[in-house]
């Protein structure tokens, strides 16, 4: 019996060197004789789906909590030590997923692909800040987000940044959000979650690279504070939004502001608007020239935004895995001297018509062309509002945050020393 | 006092903070480099191990030096685990130092906290700032655009326009085939939007994009004719007799032997008579008869049907449809085009074919051209018809004999080409313009299979000839020949890596697609009519008396199921989502899960 | 603070902020509904079908998880406790014993324990496993394929993309419910042996 058996099985071994047959019963289960129990084949389950629910509720209390320490306790400590909380439940207990940034694309691939199914915590992740923010500001950047509450642990040495630096890196969390819907209603990528420069040390393991990312980030972000959130985040675009229109904001003064300066270096984000009430040297009637002919520019930039997001349609559908497999299929020729690539070799086993992989190709490459398109559309429009933006003034007499920018961290409230009924003793 | 304390107490925070961010610098590079070192090497692999293996394998009774190689790998083993450890906890030690660094830098800034002091000097010039930041703003956006103009270009590769025609009767973009209909001319960019338009506003133009073809099932054989229907959840039990997971059931007024062809809830098929003609177009949810065309004052069909073989019938042949016309074509040359309302578009005869069996080329379309393999005695060619108005846009006559093949249509990945087999060979056409791409003599007799293709290779098979698997090209390439099994009358069906094939005495073979050698032979004591089907992974063999044999498309034979129709059939069976359509010998059946 | 109230124009820029703001409001609600109509409140994980997978072996590289969460399974129920086991042992291997140079598995993370005669029991050291899938490849290609890969669900961490599937050139990785979180191949077909 063993003897056949060993024959049997050298045969199959030479015959189907190279093939790779799945789940076939070649060999009977053996009947046993020497009452061999056969052992169960273990299956541990996931994280019970309870603690999602925990998830939300820790979310919506956080939230509450940091509004409420923001706005009517004005204390910079309590909301820190809330974002330590924050810090250490979102990030390393909960390991920085799902987090709102990245559910950004959850709900975009819910929008565009009917087949995914979006788990309702998810939702809320995204919903809950956006919510809290038109409501109360950026409440959750203060003390709620993980990502946040890290870089501001690092900010020991926080400068200004040059105002050079803010106008180019102030374009990236547009593009960032951008790129990281397109890719996620085509279904190709989560980019935000690919490039999580904090999830890697929350789990302690991240390939070399995100470390090395991360590692930039936070040394950083001892000077620039904050650097993710202001240059990269892609939910602080809809923060951003959310909050200049929000209900109530943080103040830096709970009361008349008198002007003392004492907030003005404050801020490490360079989101308090300092007063201003000298006119613009350049001359009103400039500027106004200039404005008008932003806002008639406009189409343009958009056009020619959408146009060029258009022509690089392919590099960005590149990342998408059935172009990529068209496009080995189309040069073999490319590949002949090398292994075969792996791609090729699923290709051959799932037995799918090169026509179906060639046409889901061409489907996709159609919606980044459309999608390169919107994509542009929308760069054109936000570079023609942030231009615009800085030829509006709004001229004014105190300190005030900057509802968009501000992160309702509370520590200009700190050196405020006005008080509700009056001037405040300055703690020595 | 309390001061003194204090500077003490601030000093100790200094100190701690400063060694643990040293420390926490030395373990960064230390990780750096271990890193560096566990990526270069692979333990197991190592040049002196594959050296050491070598020599054992060239003299096995070594016991020394199999020694060696164990105590070898255990080493490298323990090599490898102790440097992962290592890396493991520099990180944890990197990371609590780094946490230690902080809590004392933090406790300072909280005891440190200078008293808030206003600023001295200017303020910053507002102004200048934001000057210097506007016109930074406009550098960006112009910088942007230069950065992804450059990269788009560089990385440009026309992949759309590559993909386009590379997809199976992609309704692409091809001015030719598409006129009367301006939105589509222009580039393969703009090529989308068009499509769309013509899909939804206008369905009795144009022609159907290849997702439209692939979801239906529009020609004997499926989608482009090759024998795999591109379908999901195909019912594998059902029982006829029972009528267990059998929709509905419909007799079909006029014998036939040609098989159901499918579009969205539509099925169609023809039957004949002696006498009479019909097209009949059947409801694919309730099985009912939507609407039947008697086939009759046609302009110059002969007076009296032509005599023709039991087992070919009047009406052999497969309709076709392009989603807007139904094609129908008789035993007498009889070619008619119905819209799917079943009212005439137009009709013609294409004269009495010289065929002692019967006609029974089925028909197909490619974009909007109607395809037909018209191969009589003495007179052989293939055609292509417009749709639409009946017009032959070109004809290409063949030397050939009779054939009773199918013409299929397939993409070889650079072109779609149209294959045919007929005494004495193989040839493919350019569907576009009928003009002949290569040809190779590889078969002979009265040929009934059609061909099956798949991944560069054609399969083509008659009785009392040999079953040849060529490679096309120009020229092209024979791969491999067999006689062992021979089919006269169902097709052969091939995927990347086998072949299948059928036989009217009730023998199913497979063979390695590439190199033809047998995986497994199974015998059936019916014979099978039907040409196998592929879908969803497996293959789906009718045989006489309706039993379907389901097998998986593998290189063993194993069984899925056998279910029974009920009644005996020899059409192929056609292929909806979670349906399959089958004609029995007096009535239509619709299987699937009601 | 006084003025404000009295000043037109503030008025206007409040009553716009407050518009945009209800419409925002109503829009995010909006947006929830449209998505939370087909959202299930039931969590989703990763897993692979082991029908797709061909074993490429980046499972073991792509896991954000230095060690990756998928491992080797073994579906007892499967097996055909063979002496010469096709995941266990290098092709080409003469004796059949334990020794290193005859193990297929890297990481010695299959135990091999002799049940009765002709038969062996093999067992997948979980802690062990790195998921190469050289082992489920072998015994793919010459056993039953009872060694199967997946993502074991008390190691994966749950990223939100799993980034093996991003990798993965079979497109095996999907979302599955929670509840029902392997993929396991257990279903045996049993035909006869092909002659030819």
């Amino acid at each position: 019996m063993k003897k056949i058996r060993v024959i049997f099985i050298f045969v199959v071994l030479l015959s189907l060197q190279f093939m790779n047959a799945y789940g076939v019963q070649r060999f009977p289960k053996p009947d046993f004789e020497s009452g061999y129990l056969q052992p169960e084949t273990l299956q541990p389950s996931a994280r019970a789906g309870l603690l999602a629910i925990m998830d939300v509720s820790v979310l919506a209390l956080a939230l509450a909590l940091v509004s409420w320490l923001v706005l009517k306790k004005r204390s910079r400590t309590g909301v820190f030590w809330t974002s330590v909380f924050s810090l250490a439940y979102f990030g390393f207990y909960r390991q920085g997923c799902v987090c709102s940034i990245g559910a950004i694309q959850n709900v975009t691939l819910a929008l565009f692909d009917k087949s995914y199914v979006i788990p309702l915590a998810v939702l809320a992740f995204f919903i809950l800040p956006l919510v809290f923010t038109l409501f109360f500001g950026r409440t959750f950047c203060a003390g709620v987000c993980p990502f946040g509450a890290m870089q501001d642990l690092v900010s020991f040495r926080p400068q200004k940044p040059d105002p050079r630096l803010n106008a180019v890196l102030g374009m990236m969390p547009y593009i960032y959000l951008g790129l990281a819907v397109l890719y996620a209603a085509t279904g190709s990528d989560f980019i935000i979650c690919r490039y999580d420069p904090f999830v890697g040390i929350f789990r302690f393991n991240a390939s070399f690279g995100m470390l090395i990312f991360s590692g930039t980030l936070l040394v950083s972000g001892i000077f620039i504070a904050r650097p993710y959130c202001r240059y990269l985040c892609p939910y602080g675009v809809l923060l951003n939004w959310a909050s200049r229109f929000s209900w109530r904001h943080l103040t830096i003064t709970p009361d008349k502001c008198i002007q003392c300066r004492l907030c003005e270096e404050s801020c490490p984000y360079d989101a308090i608007d300092i007063p201003v009430v000298d006119l613009n040297p350049e001359g009103r009637s400039v500027t106004a020239r200039k404005l008008i002919l932003v806002s008639l520019l406009v189409p343009f930039f958009i056009v020619l935004g959408g146009w060029t997001g258009s022509r690089l349609h392919e590099t960005l559908a590149g990342v998408n895995g059935k172009v990529r497999l068209a496009k080995i299929l189309l040069e073999p020729e490319r590949y002949r001297d090398q292994p075969e690539p792996f791609e090729v070799t699923a290709y051959k086993s799932s037995g799918k018509p090169l026509t179906v992989v060639y046409d889901e190709a061409a489907g996709v490459l159609r919606r980044f062309y459309t999608g390169g398109w919107l994509l542009g559309c929308f760069i054109g429009l936000v570079f023609g509002m942030i231009l615009a933006g800085r030829l509006l003034t709004r001229y004014s007499t105190d300190y005030t945050p900057n509802k968009g920018a501000c992160f309702s961290c509370a520590r200009c409230v700190d050196y405020c020393p006005v008080e509700k009924n009056g001037t405040k003793e300055v703690k020595p | 006092m309390k001061n003194n304390h204090d500077t003490g107490h601030r000093g100790l925070f200094r100190t701690v903070a400063l060694i643990s961010a040293v420390f926490a610098m030395v373990m960064c590079v230390l990780i750096v480099v271990n890193y560096i070192q566990v990526k270069r090497t692979d333990p197991l692999n190592t040049p002196v191990m594959k050296a050491l293996v070598e020599r054992l394998q060239g003299n096995p009774g070594d016991d020394q030096l199999r020694q060696q190689i164990r105590e070898l790998d255990l080493l490298a083993r323990k090599a490898f685990f102790t440097t992962q450890w290592q890396v493991r906890m520099g990180g944890y030690l990197l990371f609590f130092s780094l946490l230690i660094a902080v809590i004392c830098l933090k406790y300072l800034e909280m005891r440190e906290k200078p008293v808030p002091e206003a600023p001295q000097g200017e303020k910053t010039d507002f102004w200048n700032d934001r000057n210097i930041n506007r016109s930074w703003v406009a550098y960006t956006g112009i910088g942007i655009v230069v950065l992804a103009l450059v990269l788009g270009t560089l990385t440009h590769l026309e992949l759309g326009k590559r993909l386009e025609p590379a997809g199976l009767l992609m309704g692409g973009n091809n001015a030719t085939f598409n006129a009367g209909n301006a939105n589509n001319a222009g580039n393969a960019d703009n090529a989308d939007s068009g499509k769309r338009r013509v899909a939804v506003a206008v369905v009795t133009e144009g022609y159907p994009s290849a997702q439209e073809i692939n979801a239906n099932f529009a020609s004997f054989r499926g989608p482009g004719g090759d024998g795999i229907a591109l379908k999901q959840n195909t019912p594998t039990s059902w029982d006829g007799k029972g009528m267990k997971n059998i929709l509905w059931k419909t007799e079909v007024p006029l014998p036939g032997f040609n098989s159901p062809i499918i579009w969205n809830d539509r099925v169609f098929l023809t039957g004949a008579s002696e006498t009479t003609r019909e097209v009949y177009c059947f409801d694919l949810n309730s099985g009912k008869i939507i609407w039947k065309f008697p086939v009759d004052k046609i302009q110059g069909t002969p007076a009296k049907a032509p005599v023709v073989n039991k087992e070919t019938g009047q009406c052999a042949p497969t309709m076709t449809t392009d989603g807007r016309r139904v094609y129908a074509i008789f035993a007498n040359g009889d070619l008619i085009a119905l819209d799917m309302d079943g009212k005439k578009v137009w009709a013609k005869n294409l004269g009495l074919p010289a065929n002692h069996y019967g006609h029974s080329s089925s028909l197909v379309m490619y974009h909007d051209l109607l395809i037909i393999q018209y191969d009589q005695r003495g007179a052989g060619c293939v055609m292509a018809l417009s749709g639409k108005t009946g017009e032959v846009a070109w004809k290409t006559s063949r030397n050939v004999r009779i054939s009773w093949a199918s013409p299929i249509l397939v993409n070889t990945g650079s072109r779609m080409e149209l294959i045919l087999v007929a005494d004495p060979l193989v040839a493919s056409y350019n569907p576009a313009d009928g003009k002949e791409l290569w040809k190779m003599e590889c078969i002979s007799g009265e040929v009934g299979p059609s061909v099956a293709y798949a991944d560069g290779v054609v399969f083509s098979v008659n009785d009392y000839a040999k079953l040849a698997a060529v490679e096309i090209g120009d020229p092209p390439k024979l791969l491999w020949e067999d006689n062992e099994y021979l089919s006269d009358i169902p097709s052969p069906l091939a995927t990347g890596k086998y072949l299948f094939l059928a036989t009217s005495y009730g023998t199913v073979v497979c063979y390695d697609a590439r190199k033809g050698t047998k995986y497994w032979v199974h015998e059936y004591d019916t014979p099978i009519y039907a040409s196998p089907i592929l879908a969803n992974g497996k293959v789906y063999l009718l045989d006489k008396k309706g039993v379907m044999h389901i097998v998986k498309a593998d290189q063993t034979y194993a069984v899925v199921g056998e279910p029974q129709l009920g009644e005996g059939s020899v059409c192929t069976p056609a292929f909806a989502s979670g349906r399959i359509v089958i004609r029995g010998d007096k009535s239509l059946f619709c299987i699937g899960k009601p | 603070m006084e003025e404000t109230a009295g000043d037109p124009k503030l008025n206007r820029r409040e009553f716009i902020v407050r518009s945009i703001r209800v419409t925002a409001f109503l829009g995010l609600g909006g947006l929830a509904v449209l998505v939370a109509e087909k959202s299930g409140s039931g969590e989703t994980v990763w897993q692979l079908d082991p029908s797709k997978c061909i074993q490429c072996g980046r499972c073991a590289t792509n896991c954000v998880l230095a060690h990756s969460a998928v491992r080797c399974t073994h579906v007892y129920a499967m097996c055909g406790y063979c002496d010469l086991c096709g995941g266990y042992f290098k092709p080409g291997t003469k004796t059949l014993n334990t020794a290193a140079e005859n193990q297929l598995c890297p990481t010695n993370a299959i135990k091999r324990k002799f049940v009765e005669d002709p038969f062996f029991e093999y067992t997948i050291d979980e802690p062990l496993c790195i998921g190469c899938g050289k082992c489920v490849k072998g015994c793919g290609a010459f056993g039953n394929g009872s060694l199967q890969l997946q993502v074991r669900q008390n190691i994966c961490v749950h990223c939100n993309q799993c980034s093996i599937a991003r990798s993965c050139p079979a497109e095996a990785f999907s979302r599955v419910p929670a509840k029902k979180p392997y993929l396991l191949k257990q279903i045996t077909l049993e035909g006869p042996k092909s002659g030819g």
